[in-house]
């Protein structure tokens, strides 16, 4: 759909190039009216719709536009379209577009970077505007790599100087929440998962803002932990019926495509979970594993703020005190700093006497959490000057010997022959 | 006393050896910038009476009262003022990480390149006191005694305030050398056992050693480049063990424009990063894409350092010519870190 054009007939913009046999058309596919024809007819309205007119008729306004940029640009207004974003995304995703081509190392790129490039327009205009697009629908979209498209966008970011916005996570929620088919029956979706919206989305919000707050959403890829957490609230709410529905045919059912990490997300959010749960009195007794907390995480997100206080200690304040303990062991002095510190944290006052929840844990992102895969030694100190004599033995421990040589160049000779021998008739 | 004086001669003896190989490197540490030198355990016994001093107290007494007659005489003229106002550096009272591991010294050529930072005026006459390995006992009433074996190099006298106590590691360095003659790619990789050569793959021949352990490139037009170093002097003995091997085979290899390119250091805060919040306050400086990379990418404009901060803590810090670029740039982004710390 190239941009500008009207059907004179019906008005409508929604005009498509067409070929009739070897002539190329512009006709309205809404009335079926013929805009433009090739090079038959050529009028002051074509140039309007990008066809090609005579010099003497020419307004010449897109002479200082290579073909490649109107393409370009084509493809930009395409892209919004598609995607339906509000008219006025469109004309700041051209101008970044025009923008970035005026630099040499855009304008000499690769095809396959220019179409990227439209992607990388489009992404930053809607980022600026907080409009939850992710690269990982550019991409689908554009049929593109999302290697390619890291590099091209990190250039074109660097290059214009832009300052893009952080991805909203909360119109994320709402956009891709809203994206689930669970709302209304279909023959697909038993009327037992059929859920309200609005609850769905309220909880869902919750449980990606306690996400946030227990560092399971710092440098991470948003959309696992959302959909992590829309299956949860999705569970909650009729835990009794959905239970048994697992996230790979939840996803399915929704007709949403099932991120790789959700999996592992939903074990860490049920983790957290698990973990707050234990500062519940009457959840206490209940001893809830990952599949039972589910039936509670209503009553868990109502108090969120509270638990995660409660459960969770802050883990650079645990770091300290651990500094100060081993500088007191250090000084000779000792400082029951750690000990008491337990103490502190893991007695809250409303619980019955001798019942106490577990000692709070390390509220640290998951990496922290896990014990170092494998322990760096520390370099030994190296007293070398760089100018150290350099002896002969040590650098011919690199150099063949004679007959080394020999047996080495026959055996690369038999290799090569071997390759070269033809199929055996 | 007598174990002080021991220690003493045992560091000035170092210290007379050290004074003979001059490090081709200028000095570049600047006074105002604090760092100091974190390093952790190693029970190597050689190095224990190099141990931290753990604790510093001021004191108001006065260097030039103290008795220095008992350094050899070199010392007494030439390195007098070196060695006291070198003794007036010391590493912070306050830095947690002090106390908990002996230090070990780093590579000398950082002792001759310090730059005197007698301008601060806070701390400038400091009570040293002798360390064992494994415990201090501070004692400030204790009369002044000189300064002696665990002098660690690098310590500019800062305030304490300004520390961080964390020392970035180096972990490659990048560098090129030009051995200025045409070279057969063929012949090196036919003649030498290390060499890999795959012209359709890359028009270099990739040839490895042990010691030190680092790859290089090396082009036909005669230029080198040398990876996989730990330091400066690592790689340019590195550059010079491949030239001499490509001399070995039979070209007139030269060792001219020797530069380092990059350097590449790494280090822990050990306390986890609030990264949206980085990203909304040094807008100017980061990239944070999670869809992209976990980590934030901050382009430190003095010293043009680009560094790679994680939300574990870890930070790495690449785009470095000099050492001290790194080491600037971590006690530049360190205070901005530590703001995030509290979440």
């Amino acid at each position: 759909m190239p941009g500008g054009g009207r059907c004179p007939g019906c008005g409508s913009s929604e005009l498509v190039e067409d070929s009739h046999y070897s002539q190329s058309q512009l006709v309205c596919s809404d009335c079926g009216c013929v805009v433009t024809e090739g090079v038959l007819t050529t009028t002051f309205t074509d140039e309007g719709n990008l066809r090609e007119v005579t010099y003497s008729r020419s307004t010449g306004k897109n002479e200082q536009v290579s073909r490649s940029q109107q393409r370009g640009l084509c493809r930009v207004r395409d892209l919004c379209r598609v995607l339906q974003l509000p008219p006025a995304f469109e004309d700041t995703a051209v101008a970044y577009y025009q923008q970035a081509y005026q630099h040499s190392g855009i304008r000499a790129a690769r095809l396959q970077k220019k179409e990227v490039l439209v992607g990388c327009c489009v992404l930053i205009t809607c980022r600026q505007r907080n409009w939850p697009l992710t690269m990982g629908t550019i991409c689908t979209l554009l049929y593109a790599d999302l290697d390619v498209f890291s590099g091209t966008y990190m250039q074109m970011v660097k290059l214009l100087g832009l300052d893009v916005p952080s991805l909203c996570l909360v119109d994320l929620v709402k956009t891709y929440c809203s994206s689930f088919k669970l709302f209304e029956a279909s023959p697909s979706v038993p009327a037992k998962y059929v859920e309200d919206k609005d609850k769905m989305l309220s909880r869902t919000l919750q449980l990606v803002e306690l996400a946030d707050e227990t560092w399971l959403v710092t440098g991470r890829h948003p959309l696992p932990v959302i959909t992590a957490a829309t299956f949860l609230a999705w569970q909650s709410l009729r835990p009794s019926d959905r239970l048994p529905c697992s996230l790979a045919r939840f996803c399915k059912l929704a007709n949403v495509d099932l991120p790789y990490p959700a999996s592992s997300r939903l074990q860490e959010l049920l983790a957290v979970l698990l973990r707050m749960a234990e500062q519940l009195a009457w959840l206490q007794v209940l001893k809830l594993d990952k599949r039972s907390v589910v039936k509670h995480i209503g009553d868990l997100l109502q108090h969120r703020h509270t638990l995660v206080r409660k459960a969770f200690r802050d883990g650079t304040a645990e770091m300290d005190t651990q500094e100060k303990e081993l500088q007191g062991q250090e000084q000779g002095q000792g400082q029951g700093q750690g000990p008491s510190e337990e103490d502190v944290g893991s007695s809250p006052s409303d619980l019955p006497a001798g019942k106490r929840p577990a000692s709070p844990a390390l509220l640290l992102p998951p990496c922290m959490l896990k014990p170092p895969k494998r322990v760096c030694p520390t370099p030994p100190v190296s007293t070398v000057t760089g100018d150290e004599n350099i002896s002969d033995s040590e650098i011919e421990q690199y150099l063949r010997t004679p007959q080394e040589v020999r047996d080495f160049q026959r055996a690369q000779a038999a290799g090569q022959a071997a390759m070269n021998v033809p199929n055996p008739p | 006393m007598e174990e002080e004086e021991t220690y003493l001669e045992l560091y000035l003896d170092r210290c007379a050896a050290q004074d003979a190989l001059v490090p081709p490197r200028s000095p570049v540490l600047s006074p105002a910038v604090p760092y100091d030198v974190y390093i952790p355990n190693l029970s190597n016994p050689e190095t224990t009476f190099n141990s931290q001093l753990e604790e510093v107290t001021e004191t108001s007494g006065n260097f030039s009262s103290v008795d220095l007659s008992f350094l050899p005489d070199e010392l007494t003229q030439e390195s007098k003022d070196q060695t006291v106002i070198r003794s007036k550096h010391e590493i912070e009272e306050n830095c947690k990480t002090q106390s908990r591991q002996s230090r070990l010294p780093l590579p000398s050529q950082q002792d001759i390149g310090l730059a005197l930072n007698s301008s601060s005026g806070s701390n400038s006459h400091s009570h040293l006191h002798t360390g064992d390995a494994d415990s201090a006992q501070p004692s400030p009433e204790k009369p002044y005694s000189l300064p002696l074996a665990s002098i660690t190099p690098m310590t500019p006298m800062t305030p304490v305030s300004e520390c961080s106590g964390i020392v970035p590691q180096l972990q490659n360095i990048v560098s090129t050398v030009n051995l200025a003659c045409k070279l057969d790619l063929k012949k090196i990789a036919l003649h030498a056992k290390n060499a890999e050569y795959n012209p359709k793959r890359f028009a270099a021949v990739i040839m490895r050693i042990r010691e030190p352990r680092t790859t290089a490139l090396i082009f036909s037009s005669g230029k080198m480049v040398c990876t996989g170093a730990k330091s400066e002097e690592q790689s340019r003995l590195a550059a010079r063990k491949y030239a001499r091997v490509v001399q070995k085979l039979g070209f007139p290899a030269r060792f001219l424009d020797f530069k380092i390119q990059n350097m590449v250091g790494s280090c822990d805060v050990r306390f986890p990063i609030r990264l949206e919040g980085l990203v909304l306050t040094h807008q100017q400086f980061s990239s944070y894409e999670p869809e992209l990379f976990p980590g934030l990418i901050y382009r430190m404009v003095k010293p043009r350092i680009v560094l790679l901060i994680f939300v574990s803590g870890k930070v790495v810090l690449t785009g470095a010519k000099e050492r001290s670029d790194i080491y600037e740039a971590f006690e530049n982004i360190y205070p901005i870190l530590k703001g995030f710390k509290k979440t």
